[in-house]
């Protein structure tokens, strides 16, 4: 892929070069590989109309449509960039005259759109061009809805490794960490989304998920039962990042496998890849009472989602990178729930993993899910 | 025949060549398991800049060193409505029990261990009510009231030290706030209630129907 200069991610289906199963050739499946970052190609001014004109003409020129679109030789949000701002500068001059706020703000939105619609993927991006589409988002939901949210674009912090335990049997099964979680991360209320899970299951029978529950509705905890909860389990080999096949998923450098939401297709691959079920698809658009969303928000956590994405637990980004505990953590009154750096020698979850036993589901499948289960 | 030996050696070289650049940058599979990947990260961890000072600022904490340790906790004096105790309690206990007054703390059930076992002076200081005692009779500061805990609950104790008991406060960040027994536990009645799970998922009942 050494000749493929494009900043985005196409399938190459009838391409004569053989798609491998990572944008660079390091294999690497997480953050930006350095050493390939992509290099712009600025085009002539000659050049640039008749890439616009490809562009914008379809299908009466000689390429399919699709080529035509996404096979311009420059930088597609470079292009596109450069087309709004003609169009811009043309709509602007048949406007001037006519001068009105509103109409301001709705060529913003416009531009914000087209922008977003034509941004990168998340994974590739500068920490420029990261806040961009950051401030992009909260403007456009100002220009909206009249209200203001906090977005960040934080990254990983070198030296940290987020990894997670849970008390099996601390866990009464109260289900507290659930509703946070809901709370926390905007989750469709209609479909009534939930990351988490927590499953009821009968003393002496080890884990039998089959014959599990989680929907129980009687008061907890029932005798002759315990209880265990399942979420994302951030693996360190992650089987769903592997099968996106635009790379819309990846694992951070901080081990949190995210989910870019404006670059997903709504495959469900990963959902399919998943074996701990950690993965939530919107079949419909999700709803979230105005009063209700939380305003923190981070790109890869709880921003807003759209209808066909993919979504799931992200160990609370917006509030784990900030330095705070993931909602669950703190919502669990019974603090069977613990969450901490894994590269701090002297952290308390390093305490857990040395000091009790610990296991992991499925651990034979060579995933290696940094989420450790422990008993008293 | 010479040329033969030339191209020869010349795969050879190659080979070897191919076989040192490959793979090499592969960091995905330097580490044979996350547990080692661990291990061998965190050999050079020199701190992070997130902290969770932001987080506990203003919080009345202070630090304890148990089982070598350091982390802080909630202080409690400062959470009993009517501490100090001596305010009322200006006399010994002993002095104190007559039968036509009206009986203090009357509401209190200890509901802990059987009365064989314990009752109230086994934890408060009937000479000095603003303090606890331990089993052999020494003052314990309310404060660190763990300290009276863990004389019969050493694991829970031990894991407590360690972070695999009890809740870390707002932050898993360092410096490390976590709480104290007394912050989840009733002393009276330590044990958790049943009750009603905090959500029932209705469309998760008619998706499996
Ligand atoms: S638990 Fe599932 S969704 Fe989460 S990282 Fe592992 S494979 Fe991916
Ligand atoms: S659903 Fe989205 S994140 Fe998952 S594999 Fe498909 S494109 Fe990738």
């Amino acid at each position: 892929m050494s000749d493929n200069k494009k900043k985005w991610f196409t399938l190459n289906l009838n391409s004569k070069h053989k798609q491998t199963s990572s944008s660079c050739g390091c294999g690497k499946t997480s953050g930006g590989c350095n050493s390939h970052q992509p290099k712009k190609e600025e085009l002539s001014n000659d050049a640039f109309f008749e890439a616009a004109v490809d562009a914008s003409i379809g299908d009466e020129r000689h390429k399919d449509g699709f080529d035509q679109v996404f096979d311009v030789k420059m930088d597609r949000r470079s292009a596109f960039k450069k087309l709004t701002a003609s169009l811009l500068i043309g709509a602007g001059a048949a406007a001037s005259c006519t001068s009105v706020t509103s109409s301001s703000e709705s060529k913003e939105k416009a531009q914000i759109d087209w922008e977003e619609q034509f941004k990168g993927n998340y994974k590739l991006m500068d920490d420029k061009e990261k806040s961009a589409t950051v401030d992009r988002l909260v403007r456009s939901y100002q220009l909206r809805t009249g209200k203001n949210i906090n977005m960040s674009s934080k990254n990983a912090e070198e030296d940290v490794l987020f990894g997670y335990a849970f008390n099996i049997s601390k866990c009464q099964g109260y289900m507290d960490c659930v509703s946070a979680c809901v709370e926390e991360n905007n989750q469709d209320r209609n479909s009534e989304m939930q990351y988490i899970r927590i499953h009821e299951m009968k003393d002496g029978k080890g884990f039998n998920f089959n014959e599990a529950d989680d929907n129980y509705y009687h008061e907890v905890p029932a005798e002759g039962h315990f209880y265990m909860g399942t979420q994302c389990f951030h693996c360190d080999n992650p089987p769903c990042v592997e099968v996106c096949p635009v790379q819309a998923t990846w694992r951070e450098e901080d081990g949190l496998v995210v989910v870019d939401y404006d670059w997903c297709v709504g495959c469900r691959y990963c959902m399919a890849a998943c074996p701990y079920d950690g993965r939530r698809f919107n079949w419909s658009k999700p709803e979230v009472p105005e009063e209700e969303i939380n305003k923190n928000q981070h790109y890869l956590g709880n921003r807003m989602r759209k209808k066909g994405v993919m979504e799931k637990c992200t160990f609370c980004v917006q509030r784990s990178r900030a330095g705070k505990n993931p909602a669950c953590v703190e919502a669990c009154p019974t603090g069977a729930r613990i969450f901490g750096n894994l590269l701090d020698p002297n952290s308390t979850i390093r305490w857990v993993l040395e000091n009790k036993k610990v296991f992991r589901l499925k651990e034979d499948l060579g995933t290696e899910p940094k989420f450790w289960y422990f008993m008293d | 025949m010479k040329i033969h030996r030339y191209i020869y050696n010349l795969t050879y070289c190659l080979l070897i060549v191919i076989l040192m650049t490959s793979c090499k940058h592969d960091k995905e599979h330097e580490y044979h398991s996350v547990t080692d990947k661990i291990e061998a990260e965190s050999k050079n961890y020199k701190g992070i800049k997130t902290s969770s000072e932001t987080f506990i600022d203003g919080m009345n904490l202070f630090e304890v060193t148990e089982n070598e340790i350091t982390f802080l906790i909630p202080t409690r004096k400062d959470k009993i409505k009517s501490y100090k105790c001596t305010e009322c309690h200006t006399q010994p206990l002993a002095k104190m029990q007559t039968n036509d007054i009206k009986k203090a703390h009357w509401n209190i059930k200890i509901n802990h261990a059987d009365a064989n076992t314990m009752n109230c002076v086994t934890c408060h200081n009937s000479d000095n009510m603003n303090d606890l005692k331990s089993i052999t009779g020494h003052s314990i500061d309310l404060n660190k009231s763990y300290k009276l805990c863990s004389q019969c609950h050493q694991k829970q104790y031990k894991d407590w030290t360690g972070g695999a008991h009890g809740k870390r406060i707002e932050s898993w960040a360092n410096p490390r706030a976590s709480m104290t027994c007394v912050n989840c536990h009733n002393p009276h009645s330590p044990g958790f209630d049943t009750k009603w799970p905090a959500r029932f998922n209705t469309q998760k009942v008619k998706e499996r129907k």
